[in-house]
């Protein structure tokens, strides 16, 4: 468990890193949807592991992962 | 008692948490998509603003709030153990990381309002300081709500039940990941 969250803090401090990064240099065609993917996947990790989602009724999993994807896609069709 | 977490009616934290948090996230959700949608229609305009942001302050922010909420899910581990004094300096460590997070926004904001980048200046800092304040006001009650379940631990031990002390920490990942959604789409993509 403490190894588990010690990962999800260090994946996640990585991913804010990157996004940093991207926001930084990356070009602008992919810039949009390569921020919103990372930043999807910080979202899915803290939920998953930190509020320990991976535990619970698989409902609760997909709602929360469609409403990260839909939001995140149309954020990218808008910009 | 065992809590059956596959149960649709107990996810980790009850299910009355877990309605507070998609109600949460659909709210800041369409908003950032409301926010998206007049940046597609004044893209010159959010670019120009974006740009105005303090993204050095806003990434450091995130960091804070990322290892608060750490310390947080390590906190509600070691309560699970029984781990008292373990869980009580976890929610502490939490907390004053929160309280850090607080205090950098008003820096933030101060320097917003000293160069007069306040609500009424345009479209894109209307959804700033719409946003983030509000994200600002349920940070602040995510710490009150640490406070009191610390409290509660330090005080009853093992007569404080699980999904209290989860239903806590779930309001307090709550904080964390809305930040999570408004950091990129307010201070990243414009």
């Amino acid at each position: 468990m403490k190894l588990s969250l010690t990962t999800t803090y260090i994946s996640v401090l990585v991913l804010i890193l990157i996004t940093a990064l991207l926001a930084t240099f990356a070009d602008a065609s992919y810039k949009v949807p390569a921020i919103i993917v990372v930043s999807l996947a910080k979202f899915w990790l803290v939920i998953f592991q930190f509020m320990e989602l991976k535990k619970g009724n698989v409902f609760w999993k997909v709602l929360i992962v469609a409403f990260g994807a839909i939001v995140g896609l149309i954020t990218i069709v808008l910009l | 008692m065992e809590i059956n977490y596959k149960s649709i009616y107990y996810p980790p934290g009850g299910i009355l948490i877990w309605i507070v948090i998609y109600l949460e996230l659909f709210t800041f959700g369409m908003a950032l998509l409301a926010m998206a949608y007049y940046g597609s229609l004044e893209r010159e305009m959010f670019h120009q603003s974006a740009q105005l942001l303090n993204k050095g302050i806003a990434t450091a922010n995130t960091v804070l709030l990322l290892t608060s909420g750490f310390f947080v899910a390590r906190g509600v581990h070691f309560f699970k153990g029984k781990e008292w004094d373990k869980t009580n300096k976890h929610f502490l460590i939490a907390m004053l990381f929160g309280l850090g997070f607080l205090a950098l926004k008003l820096v933030e904001y101060y320097q917003k309002i000293q160069l007069g980048y306040t609500m009424d200046y345009n479209l894109f800092f209307n959804f700033y300081w719409f946003l983030t304040a509000f994200h600002w006001l349920h940070v602040l009650v995510g710490i009150v709500i640490l406070f009191f379940v610390r409290l509660s631990v330090r005080k009853k031990k093992d007569q404080v039940a699980t999904e209290d002390v989860e239903a806590g920490a779930a309001f307090w990942h709550l904080c964390d990941i809305i930040w999570l959604l408004l950091f990129p789409i307010i201070y990243l993509i414009f």
